[in-house]
């Protein structure tokens, strides 16, 4: 059952060791329809990840509250299932058991978890590798377990915190498509923190940019799919990058620079 | 990588893997060497421990030609014969110790195995029948020729030091996991734990000796092991979860799991290399620990042999196997720490696994 996720009035502060009281969240407010495939940019220590925590239930908002439907989110839970940025597939685990984890906790029955676990192993591209260890895999084939993991929960809102950012340009390319298939086949709603302005063209529905815990921005990417270098190199892509870059005080001179 | 490639780091791998098995094979053969070569020279005439030391070997037993007929270094029988001589049986025990074993009396127990629990509870002819100190009422040769032997007090001494870490092994493990889940577990054990943890055990044993007595091995034995591995296990649990890392524990509470089930399948497969290196230390700890109790004055046990060999040295002239019986403990911890090397790198297959293909 896939819900509105509403963001309302949201702030979380942190003390600073110093003392200083630092606003990672200011009042954040905008709402996700179902469905959508939202990317959350900003600068490093801007409240992206911060965003992404609340919204999973990980971190009490110090103020305001996020909504999935009508129901407040108070803790975590297997409605929002989570792909981080380091490595938490249980190394200890085969990678079935890995994808199978989320369903023993949710007391699924024996049948149907296999079944439910074959169909996400095979969608990810790993079913060969099922009754290898994690430690076995290469990182790319480690963030399709966590992937499958996280779908095979049933979750309505998939939340993911720049899970491709340690892997090399290739592997990010190929994962972007794995994990676009099965967006597109299952229609979840996709949080998905980056700071690679690229990564968000070729992922997003919408923008949500945050600089210093505030939505400074809310920018829809109407841009066709596939988006494939040509799209990206489209008059409408390069508007959407330079507003991005704008808003988090780059110039066009200093981005060609980096 | 083309499948050539893997087969070439493949190769490699196991050629390494030879190499580090071969290596290990050459440390263990080099100090055993070592400890031999210590022992031979500790028990020369101009060795000050001359006297409390007998050499490993003698005109009887293993080597005899080559030490008495070759070098010439020893005469009489060796310690290590002295011990294979004895274990079984002891003429020696029989003539000097009648109540070197009361416990095992055929009048309280009636069947081997009940003779040794019997000995393991170590109360029942001693709290009936025996002050401390006082001589066995039993007369000579009633008892089973194996009660006189070396082997029924190792035996029991075996038997004491792994019944006490198995159950401070499982009390430790229940005290330091289910503290995660309930802190306030952890807020009363910490302080007593951290408060006992400072006192080196060693020192603490003669404490639980007075406090429990000698007649009662299963408080003093048993007891002080299962206290030290309870106080050891605490610490290396509560470590190797601490150790996990907050990412795995936050994506296993994202995908639904409660604590039961993050206890299952996260703290609990998560924890082991720890807590199996935790534990490899501990009983390696209890070894010492529980024949240093043994000799501080219960009846039965490896330690209690010890005290028998001083009376031997000074009263018959025979030689001490003391030197032995650290060996025979030496190598039974090896053999056993063997045995559990095998089992926590099965239970840890998967942290050893990709390293096999060198990746």
């Amino acid at each position: 059952m896939s819900r509105v996720v509403s963001f309302e009035g949201l702030w979380c502060v942190f003390e600073h060791r110093s003392g200083q009281l630092v606003n990672a969240l200011h009042d954040v407010n905008f709402e996700v329809q179902p469905g959508e495939f939202v990317c959350v940019v900003g600068r490093s220590g801007h409240g992206k990840t911060t965003l992404l925590r609340v919204l999973a239930g990980l971190q009490p908002p110090t103020a305001g509250q996020i909504r999935l439907g009508e129901v407040v989110v108070e803790g975590p839970g297997a409605d929002r299932a989570m792909v981080f940025q380091q490595d938490t597939v249980f190394p200890w685990l085969h990678v079935r058991e890995n994808v199978e984890f989320g369903l023993r906790a949710l007391k699924v029955d024996d049948e149907e978890r296999e079944s439910t676990t074959a169909h996400w192993l095979d969608a990810v591209g790993l079913t060969d590798f099922a009754d290898s260890w994690p430690r076995e895999l290469s990182g790319g084939m480690r963030k399709r377990v966590a992937l499958a993991a996280a779908m095979a929960v049933g979750s309505d809102v998939i939340l993911m915190d720049e899970p491709f950012g340690s892997l090399d340009y290739f592997t990010r390319r190929n994962l972007h498509d794995v994990l676009l298939d099965l967006w597109e086949e299952t229609q979840k709603t996709v949080f998905f923190v980056t700071h690679d302005i690229e990564e968000a063209l070729i992922l997003a529905d919408r923008v949500i940019l945050l600089a210093e815990g505030k939505l400074v921005d809310d920018i829809p990417v109407d841009l066709p799919r596939p988006r494939d270098e040509d799209v990206r190199a489209s008059s409408a892509a390069v508007d959407i990058t330079k507003t991005i870059l704008a808003h988090l005080g780059i110039t066009e001179e200093e981005a060609t620079q980096v | 990588m083309t499948s050539t490639d893997v087969l070439d780091v493949r190769a490699k791998a196991l050629r390494e893997k030879r190499r580090r098995r071969i290596a290990s094979i050459i440390y263990i053969a080099l100090g055993i060497t070592l400890f031999f070569v210590a022992w031979v020279l500790l028990s020369l005439e101009a060795s000050p421990w001359h006297y409390d030391i007998p050499p490993p070997f003698g005109a009887v037993g293993p080597f005899q030609d080559i030490l008495q007929g070759v070098w010439g270094l020893f005469q009489g029988e060796g310690a290590i014969a002295h011990f294979w001589r004895n274990l079984g049986t002891s003429q020696d025990m029989k003539i000097k110790f009648v109540h070197a074993c009361p416990d095992l009396h055929p009048a309280n127990v009636n069947n081997p195995f009940r003779q040794i629990i019997s000995s393991l509870m170590g109360w029942k002819y001693n709290a009936d029948n025996l002050l401390p100190g006082q001589p066995s009422p039993v007369p000579i040769g009633q008892l089973p020729d194996y009660c006189y032997g070396y082997g029924i007090h190792l035996l029991v001494t075996i038997i004491r030091i792994l019944i006490g870490a198995a159950l401070g092994t499982i009390a430790g493990l229940a005290i330091g996991l289910s503290s995660l889940v309930f802190p306030k577990v952890a807020q009363v054990f910490t302080p007593v734990a951290s408060f006992f943890g400072t006192a080196p055990i060693f020192i603490a044993a003669p404490f639980f000796v007075i406090w429990f007595g000698v007649e009662v091995p299963i408080m003093t034995t048993i007891g002080l092991v299962t206290f030290y591995t309870t106080l050891l296990m605490y610490f290396f649990s509560r470590r190797a979860a601490e150790n996990i890392p907050v990412g795995i524990v936050e994506s296993a509470l994202t995908l639904g799991g409660t604590p039961r089930s993050i206890f299952r399948w996260v703290y609990l497969p998560g924890t082991v290399p720890e807590i199996a290196g935790g534990f490899r230390i501990a009983l390696a700890g209890a070894w010492g620990l529980g024949v240093l109790v043994e000799v501080l004055g219960i009846q039965v046990g490896g330690g209690h042999l010890i005290d028998i060999w001083r009376f031997l040295i000074g009263q018959l002239q025979a030689p001490s196997a003391l030197v032995a019986l650290i060996t025979f403990y030496g190598v039974l911890a090896v053999v056993v720490d063997g045995i559990l090397l095998v089992l926590i790198r099965y239970l840890t297959r998967w942290s050893e696994a990709g390293r096999r293909l060198g990746l």
